[in-house]
C-alpha cells in the first residue's frame, strides 16, 4: 500500500511544542498510515492515556474514508454499521458512515474522544489536557472535512465566548485601575527635590531612629560593638610590633650586633597572633551584627506594613502602589545593608582613625602633627561633597521609585496597553523613567568619580610629607627608624580607612534618604482614627441616620448636607448621575472616611465612637469590581470569616449562584484563583463576592454597582443572589440601571451632592421630577436598543 | 434560572439512580424519572477534603445530586462513584524526578505509577506544597501530579524538588 505523500497534510504543526516526550513524532508510525489508492489524510491526533488511565503514546488518523487509530481504551467489535476493517498489527479500523460522529468530552483532567455511529459509541480514547488541542482539531476536521458542516463544536465556541466576555470586563477594569492610578500625586517627590536641607535634617534623625529599632536586640547590638572595639584595637598591634622588630632586632644585627634568630620568631608569633585574634574577632563582630541589622530590617518591615494597614483609604488612594512597595521592600533592604555593612565599617573606621591617632601621638608627636596635617582638609572636602551627593541622591531615589511606579502602573493594566496597541508607548514611558535613574545616577557619578581619585591623592601626599618629615627627623635622631617604619604603616591603614569611610558617604546618605521614606509612612496618621474609647457594637439593627452631613475631597464639597434615616431591613436604593455623591454616600457608611462636618449614626450611637473593625464586622460589602485574594474558592468566599464551616461556605456560594461553576473548575472548591480573579469571568467574581459577602451575614449590606460591569443575561442571576442577600439587612444600593433596585423600598436621588426626592419608585414616577425623567431616558434607550437589534 | 435554584438538588440515594453504560458513560436517573445522560461526578473539596461531599452535574453543569460523604452511601454504588472519581481525578503519583530544567518555566521528566512523562511547569505558583510533606505539581495544560511525601523520595529527587522552589 502506497504511503501518503507529505504535502497533503493538514497536520497541526504545534506537535512538536514543549514539554512533551522526548520520543516524540510529528507523524503517525507507517503501520497507521498504510492507506488505499486515492484515499487521503484528513486529520490526526496522538491519545496519551490508555484503558486503565496508564501513560501511552497512540495516534488516531482520519482519513476521508476510514478512522484508523492504535487501540482504544473501549470499543466495540460487533457494530453493524461500521465494520472493523482488517488490519495489520493492533491497528484498529473503522470505515466511516454518513450517521458515523466524532464527540470529545473534556472533563476535569481526562478527556475523551469518541467515534459513534446511528446507534451508539463504538470506540473511545483517552487524553490529557496535553493532548487536548490537538484531539479537538480532528473533531473539527471531521465534522468540517467529512461531514462537511461548518459546525465548530460546543465546545470551543463556548471557550471562546467567554474568553472574549472575560478580556473585556477584564479591559474595562483595568482601565479603570490605570486611571486610578494615574492621578497619583507627585507633591511628595517635588517637596524632596525642592527643599534637600530639611529633608536632609530628617534623614539623620531618621537614621538615629532606625536605632530605636535595635532595641529589644541591644544585648547583641551591645556585644557586637564591643567586639568592634576590640577587633579594631586588634588589628592596630601589628604595626606596633614592626617598631622594636625594626629598632631591636634588625638594625642592630646590621650594625654588627650579636642578636640571637630566635628573637625573630617571637615577633614573628606576635604578628601571626594579632593577624588571627582580628580575623577572629571581625567574624563574630561580622556575625552579630548582621544578626540585629537583618532582625531590625524584619521589623521595620512588618511595622511599615501593618502601619499601612491601619491607614485610611485616602491614603491609598494618594499614593502609587509601586511607590509604597518600593518603601515596604527596597527601602528596608537598604536600611538592612546599611546597618550590617556600612555602619560596621563606618564606626570601626572611626574607630581606627582615632586609636591610630592616638598610637601616632603618644610614639612621637611632632611626627603625628605632620603626618595628619591633611587630615582637615580632607573633612572639609568631605563636607562640601556631602550636600551635592545627598541632592543627587534623594534625585536618584525618586527617579528610582518613579521607574518602579510606572511598572507597578503597567501591569495590572496590561490589557489595556494591548488592546489600544501602547506597548511600544509604554516601553518609552519606562525608557524615560529609566533614563532620569541614568542621569541622576550620572550625576552622583561625576562628583564621586571626582571626589574619590583626590582623596587618594591626599593619601600618596600624606606618605611623602611622613616620608620627607621622618628621613629628617632620622637624620636629626629624634626618631628612631623603627619608629619610623611603624608609623608608616599606620599611615597606609590610616588613610585606607579614611578613603573607605569617604566612600561611605553615598551609602549613608542613601540609607538616610530610605529611613526618611518610612518613617514618613510610619508618621502618616490614619484619617479616620479609632476613638480613645472605642464601643463595641457587637451585632448592630441596622438603623442608620445621616444628619447634616458635609463631605469634601481636599476643597472641593462633594456632599452639602444630607439628611437621611434608614430604617433596619430597609433597602435604599441611590440613584443620580455620576459625580452625584452616591459612592461617596457609602464610604462614609462605610466608615472609609469621615464627614467634614455633621453626624452618622447606626442605632444611636455615632460611628466615630464605635470600634472601627467592630462595626465593619456587621458591613458586607459588594463593589463595582470584585476583587480575589491569590488562593483558593474556599478561602476567598470565607474571606470574611476564616473561621465558616464548608457547609456554610457551600450554601453561601448556591445562595449566590455560584455553586454551579465552581463545580465546574478543575479542583471545585480547592480551585486557585489568582489575584485579579485569574481564568473567571467579571461575573463569575462577582457571584463570589456576594458569596463572600453572604457568608459574613452583615446587618449593613453596601452594593456599590455590583451588577453593572457583567451582561444582562449574567445580571439576572447576579440580581437573584442579590435579591437572597439584601432580605432582613439594611441595604444601601447603588446603582446606574435603575431596574436593578426594583426591589428597594424607597429611593433617594442625589443631584450634585444634595438630596433632591425620596420615595418609592411609584411615587417618584408620579411625581414627575429628576427621577421620572432619568427613569424613561434609560427606557427609552433600552427600547431602542430592543428595537434596533 | 437553573433548576437547582430552585428545587433543592436531591440529596439521598433514594431520590436518583445511577446506571453505568459503556464507553464510560453514567446517567442518573432523577426522582421524576427523567434521565440526564453522560453526567459528571466531582468531588467538592479535592484537595483539601478528598472524602467530603461530591456533587453530581449534568453535562451543561448544572447539579442534580449531592452527597455529603461517600460514607454515606451503600457500597456497590460507593464503589461505582470511586470508580467514575478515579477517572475524573486523574492523578499520576510521582515515585522519581529524573530531571528539572533550570529556569522557569520548568521542563520535567518524571517516573509516575503510569508511566514516564515530561511535563513543563509554569511557574512555581503552580507547585503547591501541603502541610502534610505532600506536594502537587500542576503543568501548562492542568494535569496535577501528586507527589504523597516530599520526605520519602530519593534524595536526589528530592533535591530537584527543592531547588525547583
Amino acid at each position: 500500500m502506497p504511503s501518503l505523500p507529505a504535502a497533503s497534510h493538514p497536520i497541526d504543526g504545534s506537535s512538536a511544542s514543549r514539554g512533551q516526550l522526548l520520543a516524540e513524532r510529528t507523524l503517525p508510525p507507517e503501520h497507521l498510515l498504510c492507506l488505499e489508492v486515492g484515499e487521503k489524510l484528513v486529520a490526526t491526533c496522538r491519545f496519551d492515556l490508555d484503558a486503565d488511565l496508564n501513560f501511552t503514546d497512540g495516534w488516531i488518523v482520519l482519513t476521508d474514508r476510514r478512522l484508523v487509530a492504535d487501540t482504544p481504551a473501549s470499543f466495540d467489535g460487533d457494530s453493524r454499521s461500521l465494520q472493523t476493517a482488517p488490519s495489520p498489527k493492533q491497528t484498529h479500523s473503522w470505515l466511516l458512515a454518513a450517521s458515523t460522529r466524532v464527540d470529545v468530552h473534556m472533563r476535569a483532567a481526562v478527556g475523551r474522544i469518541e467515534l459513534a455511529s446511528g446507534d451508539g459509541i463504538v470506540a473511545s480514547w483517552l487524553f490529557t489536557p496535553a493532548r487536548a488541542k490537538e484531539v479537538l482539531a480532528l473533531e473539527d476536521a471531521f465534522d468540517e472535512r467529512i461531514r462537511g458542516e461548518r459546525i465548530h463544536n460546543a465546545l470551543a465556541t463556548r471557550v471562546a465566548k467567554a474568553t472574549n466576555a472575560r478580556d473585556q470586563s477584564q479591559a474595562i477594569e483595568s482601565a479603570a485601575l490605570t486611571d486610578g492610578s494615574k492621578n497619583s500625586n507627585d507633591d511628595e517627590t517635588l517637596d524632596a527635590i525642592s527643599s534637600p536641607e530639611s529633608t536632609s535634617g530628617a534623614s539623620w534623625r531618621s537614621l538615629v531612629r532606625i536605632l530605636t529599632f535595635a532595641k529589644p536586640h541591644a544585648g547583641m547590638a551591645i556585644l557586637g560593638g564591643l567586639l568592634s572595639l576590640v577587633s579594631t584595637a586588634v588589628t592596630l598591634v601589628p604595626p606596633y610590633l614592626t617598631m622594636p622588630l625594626v629598632d631591636k632586632v634588625l638594625i642592630p644585627r646590621q650594625s654588627g650586633e650579636a642578636v640571637p634568630f630566635s628573637m625573630i620568631w617571637w615577633y614573628l608569633a606576635g604578628l601571626t597572633g594579632a593577624a588571627l585574634a582580628a580575623w577572629l574577632l571581625s567574624w563574630a563582630q561580622a556575625w552579630t551584627l548582621a544578626w540585629v541589622s537583618e532582625r531590625v530590617a524584619a521589623d521595620l518591615r512588618v511595622r511599615t506594613y501593618s502601619h499601612m494597614q491601619s491607614l485610611s483609604i485616602d491614603f491609598f488612594s494618594g499614593k502609587r502602589t509601586g511607590d509604597l512597595m518600593s518603601r515596604v521592600g527596597s527601602d528596608t533592604d537598604r536600611i538592612n545593608t546599611f546597618l550590617s555593612v556600612n555602619l560596621i565599617d563606618f564606626s570601626s573606621n572611626v574607630l581606627l582613625v582615632l586609636l591610630t591617632a592616638g598610637v601616632l601621638i603618644w610614639i612621637n608627636p611632632l611626627l603625628a602633627l605632620v603626618t595628619l596635617a591633611p587630615f582637615p582638609l580632607v573633612v572639609w572636602l568631605v563636607y562640601s561633597v556631602r550636600s551635592r551627593l545627598r541632592r543627587g541622591f534623594i534625585r536618584a531615589n525618586v527617579a528610582w521609585s518613579d521607574m518602579t511606579s510606572t511598572l507597578a502602573d503597567t501591569i495590572p493594566g496590561i490589557r489595556v496597553v494591548k488592546a489600544f496597541a501602547q506597548e511600544s508607548r509604554e516601553i518609552d514611558r519606562f525608557r524615560t523613567a529609566n533614563d532620569r535613574v541614568l542621569e541622576a545616577n550620572d550625576r552622583v557619578n561625576i562628583v564621586w568619580s571626582f571626589f574619590g581619585p583626590l582623596i587618594s591623592l591626599f593619601s600618596e601626599a600624606g606618605l611623602l610629607v611622613v616620608w620627607g618629615a621622618g628621613a629628617w627627623l632620622v637624620f636629626s635622631g629624634t626618631v628612631t627608624v623603627g619608629a619610623l617604619t611603624a608609623f608608616l604603616a599606620y599611615i597606609a591603614r590610616f588613610y585606607g580607612r579614611i578613603e573607605s569611610m569617604i566612600r561611605m558617604v553615598p551609602a549613608t546618605q542613601r540609607a538616610a534618604a530610605s529611613a526618611h521614606r518610612i518613617f514618613e509612612l510610619l508618621d502618616c496618621k490614619p484619617t479616620v482614627a479609632e476613638s480613645p474609647r472605642p464601643i463595641n457594637p457587637g451585632r448592630v439593627q441596622g438603623r442608620i441616620e445621616l444628619s447634616g452631613v458635609h463631605f469634601r475631597y481636599g476643597s472641593r464639597e462633594v456632599l452639602h448636607g444630607i439628611d437621611l434615616v434608614i430604617e433596619p431591613g430597609e433597602m435604599i436604593g441611590l440613584v443620580g448621575t455620576s459625580g452625584s455623591g452616591k459612592t461617596t454616600l457609602a464610604n462614609l457608611i462605610c466608615r472609609f472616611y469621615d464627614p467634614s462636618s455633621g453626624t452618622i449614626t447606626v442605632d444611636g450611637k455615632d460611628v466615630r465612637d464605635l470600634s472601627i473593625s467592630g462595626y465593619r464586622k456587621n458591613l458586607g460589602c459588594v463593589l463595582q469590581e470584585p476583587f480575589l485574594f491569590f488562593g483558593t474558592v474556599t478561602e476567598n468566599i470565607a474571606y470574611g470569616q476564616p473561621q465558616a464551616s464548608r457547609e456554610q461556605i457551600v450554601a453561601a456560594a448556591r445562595a449566590a449562584g455560584a455553586h454551579e461553576f465552581i463545580l465546574a473548575m478543575p479542583a471545585a472548591y480547592d480551585s486557585r484563583v489568582g489575584e485579579r480573579g485569574g481564568s473567571l469571568s467579571g461575573g463569575e467574581r462577582q457571584r463570589l463576592s456576594i458569596a463572600r459577602a453572604l457568608l459574613v451575614d452583615p446587618s449593613i449590606l453596601v452594593l456599590d454597582e455590583a451588577t453593572s460591569s457583567v451582561d444582562a443575561e449574567t445580571e439576572v442571576v447576579i440580581q437573584a443572589a442579590v435579591d437572597r442577600l439584601v432580605t432582613g439587612r439594611t441595604t444601601i444600593a447603588i446603582a446606574h440601571r435603575l431596574s436593578t433596585l426594583r426591589r428597594a423600598n424607597r429611593l433617594v436621588v442625589l443631584d450634585a451632592g444634595t438630596i433632591i426626592e425620596t420615595g418609592t419608585h411609584d411615587q417618584l414616577l408620579a411625581a414627575e421630577g429628576a427621577y421620572f425623567r432619568l427613569y424613561h431616558a434609560q427606557t427609552r434607550a433600552a427600547l431602542e436598543a430592543a428595537t434596533g437589534a | 434560572m437553573k433548576s437547582s435554584d430552585t428545587i433543592p438538588p436531591a440529596r439521598t440515594p433514594t431520590e436518583w439512580q445511577l446506571e453505568q453504560l459503556r464507553h464510560g458513560h453514567l446517567d442518573l436517573i432523577d426522582r421524576h424519572g427523567q434521565r440526564h445522560s453522560n453526567v459528571d461526578v466531582v468531588r467538592a473539596f479535592p484537595i483539601s477534603v478528598p472524602a467530603g461531599p461530591i456533587a453530581i452535574v449534568a453535562a451543561d453543569g448544572t447539579e442534580l445530586a449531592w452527597i455529603d460523604s461517600l460514607a454515606l452511601l451503600d457500597a456497590p454504588l460507593q464503589s461505582l462513584l470511586l470508580k467514575e472519581l478515579a477517572v475524573r481525578e486523574f492523578l499520576p503519583v510521582i515515585k522519581r524526578i529524573e530531571t528539572v530544567s533550570d529556569s522557569e518555566p520548568t521542563e520535567w521528566l518524571v517516573s509516575t505509577d503510569r508511566g514516564l512523562r515530561r511535563f513543563t511547569v509554569a511557574h512555581t505558583d503552580d507547585i503547591l506544597r501541603l502541610p502534610d510533606s505532600s506536594a502537587v505539581i500542576t503543568d501548562s495544560f492542568g494535569v496535577r501530579y501528586l507527589i504523597p511525601s516530599v520526605d520519602v523520595l530519593d534524595a536526589r529527587s528530592r533535591r530537584l524538588f527543592e531547588t525547583s522552589l
